[in-house]
């Protein structure tokens, strides 16, 4: 007995005596978070605080000319989250955006510069600039990926209808390239101007674009930006039922029949609301719980099909830019050359030309709108026709002041040539920016002149001077859905030695400026591209049906030849 | 089984060579080689098989034999049409291929070093010649750690706010502005950057930037802007201070490395 006794003592005193390891325990796993973050602060300083700032209030030094601008860490608003809206972000997930970089950003990826150990030292010191971060004593909730509809062409149909019903267009446009009505006057948490995406272009999506991430964009919400924390404007019904509301709901004059569907499918919605609202409160009744966890899944079944349809918007990547085998190459035609909306134009693959701020004159635009401008172009022996396509999210016909907006300018574009084709390749082009010793060409078109192109000769960006003589230059141009078509037609040669004189088979020199009225684009202010190269392709030659049989007769010729030779050396 | 003969021995060696250029050293071991590279190295390996069949008198009449039978002889008649189809056919079309390739734009070809000028100068100011104009502020790495080092932080604001949107957060050339440029900006983490010049001709190549590139050596096709438009003297040593600070590259000094 007693025995036994002194084994439970000791029992009980062993216990006791592992608990000073426990603490002992916390405080080294608090004495190594405490070192990683020390440690995260000097790569911090060193690698991040110039754009966000030493406090990480997203105010360092370069933050003045950044848009979007630097995340202000002591917010605690997070846009890229594979949490729920209204949730903090994982740890995994600040990791992967210090990783993988914010596309379309100023913010680079640092795979390459950081490695991992620094890369979750830095998570751990940024998370100290919230105290959010410390009090939360549950992890936040991350997206459930389970339920995910395949990508298909059934889905992205589905996608597309839900597009409207959820009014994305509002903000993102009829088809999505960023140019809804509501666009201009976006701004974010901290009243900077911010754009709504345009889906066609989803090298530019911040946190990626898979599938997945473009869902996780959905039921998370971006937060601190315009794109809003998601709520199905049709919750409770069904895909089908909801498809049904928005005909009905489009109908000039419905049948007594229809009049009472649709008074019963507005009930139940309006009691689903009601239900979303009580569970929100944290109350209801199992009944409602179920019916409202029914609903969800709706909702996530409808955002799975959305992001199908998101996914269709863009190619499969950015196109290449137009260098080396991808020179834009316009091509042949006998007689008349198609007008603007001629069906041959689609038969023709698009040139891509790269565009990015001037930031070499003031005044300068470090924060560009516009991504790209596409080419096409055919000839025939006595003209040239180009189709330059661009994406612009606003229409800007004036110069003009705007309550909302502030202030905007003319849309304009400008396509560079060099007067004079360099000889060579050693031969020097101008200077690339509207040139300098050299001169350079160029046709200069605006908004609000939409059938004119005006010639202009350039010795520098702040030097050009409209031509004298001015060419008799063919020019269409329309704005839909936030994209800009220009067709332009000259002869190939127009007897001024202050234009380009072209001819098949020549490289010539091609660059480009495009100014957005609305992103205070105006002058030196524009994008801008380099030099690219453009041919008139010439026919294929009828040699290369002439040349091939010949030589295949000489190759035979030769083979009986030499036959006869050895033959002749045999007998010898 | 017969012994192959010593054409096929050295068709098939030929061949493997090829094989092993084109797909294993140029494709497992590095990225692929260049065509006009292969070509020099087959007609090596031509020629020496050239002189391996050669040497002996018997040796060369062996590899000649299958061409010999080939040619001539009454049992090869099946494989003689086959060849006088296949080679004419195959010239034929290594003929239509080459003449309907279509033309590449010229290439840019670069000179990667242009010459500065004799003197270094500040907008009109001559701060010296090429050779003998100094940074500044270089001295302090040694009597001044503390001025030293404010001038490095000086240095990378000016980079922050003026050289980043192209030469890149990590000053690597890979800036959110670098993918419409061509050339591409300089990489100031390549090890052949920073330690192959002198501070004085990144001093250059900053104030006066594209536009004052030599007239020999041409086309340079630089987007780098005329600094000495927007930046003070002190400022543009300074960043040159931070680019050698950051990559824990030096810049050379002159009568180092002669």
């Amino acid at each position: 007995m007693k025995i036994r006794n002194y084994t439970l003592l000791l029992v009980i005193l062993g216990m006791f005596s592992v608990v000073p390891f426990i603490f002992a325990q916390d405080t080294a796993d608090d004495a190594e978070e405490a070192q990683k973050v020390a440690a995260g602060k000097e790569v911090y300083e060193k690698s991040c605080a110039h754009c966000h700032g030493t406090e990480g209030r997203g105010d360092g030094s370069a933050a003045e000319n950044l848009l979007p601008q630097p995340r202000d860490f002591t917010r605690g608003l997070y846009k890229i989250r594979s949490t729920e809206s209204g949730q903090l972000p994982t740890d995994q997930d600040m990791f992967d955006i210090i990783t993988e970089g914010m596309p379309g950003t100023s913010m680079p990826e640092w795979e390459t510069a950081l490695d991992a150990k620094e890369r979750w030292q830095v998570v751990a010191y940024i998370k100290t600039f919230y105290e959010g971060f410390k009090e939360s004593e549950t992890p936040p909730k991350e997206i459930s990926l389970k339920g995910k509809i395949p990508y298909s062409k059934e889905s992205i149909e589905i996608g597309k209808e839900l597009y409207t019903q959820f009014a994305c267009y509002e903000c993102h446009g009829d088809v999505g390239r960023g140019d809804g009505t509501s666009a201009p006057t976006l701004t974010d948490e901290w009243d900077y101007k911010s754009w709504p995406a345009n889906l066609h272009q989803n090298w530019n999506y911040r946190g990626g674009n898979d599938i997945d991430d473009i869902y996780k964009r959905f039921v998370g919400g971006i937060a601190g930006s315009a794109m809003p924390m998601f709520e199905d404007p049709a919750f409770g019904l069904s895909i089908e039922e909801a498809k049904r509301y928005t005909q009905l709901d489009n109908k000039g004059e419905m049948t007594a029949a229809e009049e009472e569907e649709y008074t019963q499918l507005e009930d139940k919605m309006a009691n689903a609301f009601e239900i979303l609202d009580l569970i929100n409160a944290g109350e209801g009744d199992e009944e409602q719980r179920k019916f409202y966890e029914e609903s969800m899944k709706t909702f996530y079944e409808k955002s799975w099909h959305l992001a199908n349809y998101v996914k269709s918007l863009s190619p499969e990547k950015r196109p290449e830019a137009a260098i080396g085998k991808n020179a834009l190459r316009s091509q042949y035609v006998e007689g008349e050359l198609p007008p603007m909306d001629d069906a041959a134009w689609d038969t023709l693959k698009e040139s891509y030309f790269p565009l990015v701020g001037q930031i070499i004159v003031e005044p300068r635009q470090f924060n560009p709108t516009i991504d790209s401008v596409s080419v096409k172009s055919f000839y025939n022996d006595t003209e040239v026709a180009f189709l330059f396509i661009w994406d612009d999210r606003t229409h800007n016909t004036s110069e003009e002041e705007n309550e909302d907006t502030g202030k905007t300018y003319e849309d304009a574009m400008a396509i560079q040539f060099p007067v004079k084709i360099p000889k060579g390749p050693t031969s020097p082009k101008p200077y690339f920016l509207w040139g300098g010793k050299l001169a350079v060409y160029l046709w200069q078109w605006q908004a609000s002149a939409p059938q004119e192109i005006t010639e202009l000769t350039a010795k520098g960006i702040n030097n050009a001077t409209v031509q004298d003589v001015q060419t008799d230059i063919q020019t269409d141009s329309e704005y839909t859905n936030g994209q800009y078509r220009l067709w332009v037609k000259r002869p190939l040669e127009t007897g001024d030695n202050k234009d380009l004189q072209l001819k098949p088979g020549v490289f010539v020199p091609i660059a480009f400026s495009v100014w957005d009225g609305a992103n205070g684009d105006v002058e030196t202010k524009r994008v801008i591209s380099s030099w690219y190269s453009f041919v008139l392709e010439p026919v294929p030659s009828v040699k290369r049906f002439i040349y091939p049989p010949i030589v295949a007769l000489l190759s035979l010729g030769l083979l009986i030849g030499l036959r006869g030779f050895v033959q002749r050396r045999n007998t010898e | 089984m017969k012994k192959p003969s010593l054409f096929t021995i050295c068709f098939v060696i030929f061949i493997l060579c090829w094989v092993f250029l084109r797909f294993f050293i140029g494709g497992v071991i590095s990225k692929p080689i260049p065509n006009s590279v292969i070509l020099m190295y087959m007609a090596l390996v031509f020629i020496a098989i050239l002189v391996h069949i050669s040497v002996e008198d018997t040796r060369f009449r062996e590899f000649l034999r299958p061409i010999h039978e080939t040619l001539v002889d009454e049992n090869r008649s099946t494989r003689r049409l086959v060849f006088a189809v296949l080679i004419p056919l195959l010239m034929c079309g290594f003929t239509y291929t080459n003449i309907a390739k279509k033309a590449n734009p010229p290439g840019d070809p670069r000179t990667v070093h242009p010459t500065p000028p004799d003197n270094l100068m500040y907008k009109d100011i001559v701060l010296g010649t090429m050779d003998k104009a100094e940074n500044p502020f270089r001295h302090y790495e040694k009597d001044n750690p503390e001025a030293y080092k404010s001038h490095i932080e000086n240095g990378r604001t000016v980079y922050y706010q003026n050289c980043f949107y192209c030469h890149g957060d990590h000053l690597d050339g890979k800036g959110h502005f670098a993918d419409a440029l061509n050339p591409l900006p300089a990489n100031f983490q390549d090890p052949g950057v920073l330690p192959n010049f002198s501070e004085s001709f990144f001093f250059w190549r900053i104030s006066k930037g594209g536009p004052g590139m030599p007239a020999s050596g041409t086309p340079w096709n630089s987007a780098m802007p005329i600094w000495e438009d927007y930046l003070t003297q002190d400022e543009i040593w300074e960043v040159i201070l931070f680019l050698s600070d950051y990559t824990g590259y030096k810049p050379r000094t002159f009568g180092e490395g002669h």
